[in-house]
């Protein structure tokens, strides 16, 4: 049992930063009609942003500056290249993975050449916290209450965003029917870009909580935690936000029930085997495709 | 009086691939018309008012708004230089509350919406009542409301309506002809196209019949009705 | 025969086949990586069946091919029309599964790797000699029905269906063959070389072979045939400083080919022509 409700507690601080994750892709995915599937890697790279900030100052604002900056400032630079390619190919999601996904085999290789040896980084260990709460096997550390209270706080600002202001009621207008927007005259490529903007501002957040979570990050982590967060985007039913939801949250704690009842290395083959069965039975996804 | 001139199309052509759906058409609206595009279905109608738009691109030609050269502009500043565009098949944003696709289409005016609201609810009192329903439950008819009424919330110079009668019952066009006559009557220029020629040609000022992409005749909409072609080919009477 | 020689010339072989089995699912608009994790599969058993069994070469190699077959035959029964991004990620998941399997089978080497796989006489030119055959294969359904159906999927499946063509049955079909394709692939690669390991199917194997076919141009088979070679061979022929940098040379060589010459190098339009010339 208190095997269950650590793992329980690990399995929801990972899952809400699987869903901040899960949001911001299926986000460019409805309004810019692309598959970036190097937003994960963006992420990990913003980790690293972080790393080298904390080298020289311990001050949180600016370590959470210098991530989201980085992140928005750099998923904003990759636009003109998904606009470029919807000029050549037409809006095919297709075409924008295999784009997205040379971006990714670039970030991790220059990562791994050149940032720290390609070793990988270790955040202080007070960056991650100590046990705020402990209770036999149950404890939970500063680093995941960060990652919960602030994965929740962003999902509800995010959803307040797009369901209660103008520019979200842009964004769902554009993701519903984007010819019927330019029609009634809102800009296309302004709100696609706000975006890619707001998708970066949730990386880098997600940058510092997962950095406070695992305390570490390799040249690897995009390729892994990357696969994750777009199967649990398929598991939902592609662009479907509630259902990332549910499935960014549900794919953290079945990783955590597994690590926590199983052998080691064999826990994330698990967590893959459940997404695959799913997968293969509803290949639209659980809650339906909204792209 | 000669009034002066709110949209004019010069020569222009649209291609899509091989085939040439607008021919080297030429049109004009005055402040204050209402001009009717009447046609057959395919005769390039649409097509001339996306191509007005800049949702599809002219290969050659020139538009004109207000004076201004519209040529080639993308879509949404054209929109928001005043040309309202009421789309085919009743297009709204189905998954949005009716409040929230009459505030997008007050988009460019966001001070102005409350009092646009108020002006738009005078015409389709219908949709006051209806503000939190989802889009995508409302009847045909009440879409096409809606569809107009987002137009209007753009505070159009130039309404453009494509086929606004289309897979509506009769009794639901006639409702939306009227609005459309008031909406004139209230100052708002008015480009029809409309495959029901009596109707779009009892309603008209001046009237463009288009065929295979090009403009056969123009005049009058009473000289139009007339006319022995016209009269064959669209009224369905035998002359 | 060079050493540096044997090499470009066994990791074209097994590269053009790979891209082929990449080519054929995506005649009907599928990214069917997939095939990766038949290639890992069939190279390792044929390793083992080799090392352990002492199987003779060309039983392994049927099995190889078989055992391709029957890794993408059972999810292609959930697969076969899935939109294609699903199907990216099933290869993906399914690659990760069956590279954590290898590193945690200590009969297989772990981490650490396979070695000592028994070397076959003749065995490059009998690789060319397959190629060939697969190549022919290929040729063969691009000019049948299939190929033309599989044309008409790629452009819309709706119209395909409503056309009278089994969309399922035929995107099962093109990922199964495919999937044999790879399990040659696999067996081939494991004689060729004579070690595996499991870091190799990763992510990068798999923008190197995109990178390569998008090159080349996805369109006919015959483009991977000219863009292989040159790929491998500046690999080869830069220096190792440089050389190091490979996996970042080809994702950007594959941005850059897909937004300035979406076709690739060679086209539908430049065999006709070619076609055209030798006629004339």
């Amino acid at each position: 049992m208190e095997i269950f409700v650590a793992q329980l507690l690990n399995g929801l601080s990972l899952g809400s930063m699987y869903v901040l994750l899960v949001l911001g892709f299926n986000l460019m995915l409805l309004v810019a009609k692309i598959i970036q599937f190097a937003y994960p890697h963006l992420v990990v790279l913003s980790m690293y942003v972080c790393w080298a900030v904390l080298r020289y100052t311990d001050n949180m604002l600016l370590v959470v500056l210098a991530s989201v900056a980085s992140c928005i400032v750099i998923n904003i630079a990759i636009e003109p290249i998904f606009r470029l390619l919807a000029k050549r190919h037409g809006l095919d999601i297709n075409v924008s993975f295999v784009v997205s996904m040379s971006m990714a085999l670039l970030i991790t290789d220059v990562m791994s050449h050149l940032l720290n040896y390609g070793y990988p980084i270790a955040f202080p260990s007070d960056w991650v916290g100590k046990s705020i709460f402990s209770s036999g096997l149950i404890a939970f550390s500063a680093g995941q209450a960060y990652a919960l209270f602030g994965g929740i706080a962003a999902v509800v600002a995010f959803f307040y965003l797009l369901y209660r202001t103008r520019q979200g009621r842009v964004l769902r207008a554009i993701s519903e029917n984007s010819l019927l927007s330019s029609i009634i005259g809102i800009p296309i490529v302004k709100t696609r870009v706000l975006s890619y903007g707001v998708a970066g501002l949730l990386g880098g957040l997600t940058a510092v909580m997962l950095a406070r979570l695992l305390g570490s990050a390799s040249p690897g982590l995009g390729d892994f935690v990357g696969m994750k967060v777009v199967a649990a985007s398929i598991l939902a039913g592609l662009g479907n936000l509630k259902g990332g939801l549910v499935c960014g949250l549900l794919l953290g704690v079945a990783e955590s029930m597994a690590i926590g009842y199983l052998a080691g290395s064999w826990s994330n083959a698990i967590a893959f085997m459940m997404m695959l069965i799913i997968m293969l039975i509803k290949p639209e996804g659980l809650f339906g495709i909204r792209a | 009086m000669k009034k002066n001139s709110m949209l004019r199309v010069e020569g222009i052509s649209v291609s899509y691939g091989p085939v040439r759906a607008v021919d080297n058409v030429s049109i004009e609206v005055n402040e204050g018309e209402i001009v009717v595009l009447i046609g057959a279905n395919g005769a390039g109608k649409t097509t001339l008012l996306r191509a007005i738009l800049g949702v599809d691109k002219a290969q050659s030609g020139k538009v004109l708004f207000l004076g201004n050269d519209i040529t080639g502009k993308s879509t949404d500043r054209v929109a928001k230089s005043g040309l309202g565009l009421i789309p085919e098949g009743h297009l709204v944003f189905s998954t949005m509350t009716v409040l929230e696709n009459l505030q997008l289409g007050g988009y460019h005016n966001p001070r102005e919406i409350d009092s646009n609201l108020e002006s738009v609810f005078e015409s389709f009192p219908v949709l006051r009542n209806r503000l939190d329903q989802t889009a995508g439950t409302l009847s045909g008819g009440e879409q096409q409301m809606l569809s107009i009424a987002r137009a209007l919330m753009s505070r159009p110079k130039l309404i453009m309506a494509d086929e606004p009668s289309l897979g509506l019952a009769p009794k639901v066009v006639s409702e939306i002809f009227d609005i459309l006559r008031d909406l004139n009557k209230k100052g708002y220029t008015i480009l029809l196209a409309e495959q029901n020629a009596k109707k779009a040609l009892e309603f008209g000022n001046r009237g463009y019949v288009m065929e295979t992409g090009r403009v056969v005749l123009e005049g009058p909409t009473q000289e139009l009705m007339s006319n022995p072609e016209v009269r064959h080919a669209y009224l369905g009477s035998n002359v | 025969m060079s050493s540096v020689l044997y090499y470009f010339l066994a990791f074209t072989g097994i590269n053009i086949l790979m891209c082929w089995s990449i080519y054929l699912p995506y005649r009907v608009g599928q990214l069917h990586y997939l095939t990766v994790a038949c290639m890992l599969a069939s190279a390792y058993f044929s390793g083992f069946a080799a090392r352990e069994w002492s199987w003779p070469f060309a039983l392994i190699l049927a099995a190889g091919i078989l055992i391709g077959v029957l890794i993408s035959l059972l999810p292609s029964f959930a697969i076969g029309d899935a939109p294609c991004f699903t199907v990216v990620i099933v290869g993906l998941t399914i690659i990760f599964i069956f590279k954590t399997a290898v590193e945690n089978s200590a009969a297989l080497g772990g981490t650490i790797g396979f070695f000592g796989i028994p070397e076959v006489q003749h065995l490059l030119p009998l690789t060319y000699l397959l190629l060939a055959a697969a190549g022919a294969f290929i040729y063969r359904i691009d000019h049948s029905r299939l190929g033309r159906a599989a044309s008409v999927v790629f452009v819309d499946k709706n119209t395909a269906a409503a056309l009278g063509v089994d969309v399922k049955q035929l995107g099962m079909f093109f990922q199964i063959a495919a999937g044999g394709i790879a399990g040659l692939a696999g067996t081939l690669y494991a004689f060729l070389i004579g070690s595996l390991f499991p870091e190799f199917f990763n992510l990068g194997v798999i923008g190197t072979l995109m990178c390569m076919l998008f090159t080349g141009g996805h369109s006919t088979m015959w483009g991977v045939v000219v863009s292989v070679p040159i790929l491998e061979g500046m690999q080869l022929l830069l220096p190792s400083a440089i050389a190091s940098w490979r996996q970042v040379i080809y994702a950007l060589t594959l941005i850059v080919i897909i937004l300035l010459l979406p076709g690739g190098l060679i086209t539908k339009r430049t065999l006709v022509r070619f076609k055209g010339r030798s006629r004339a």
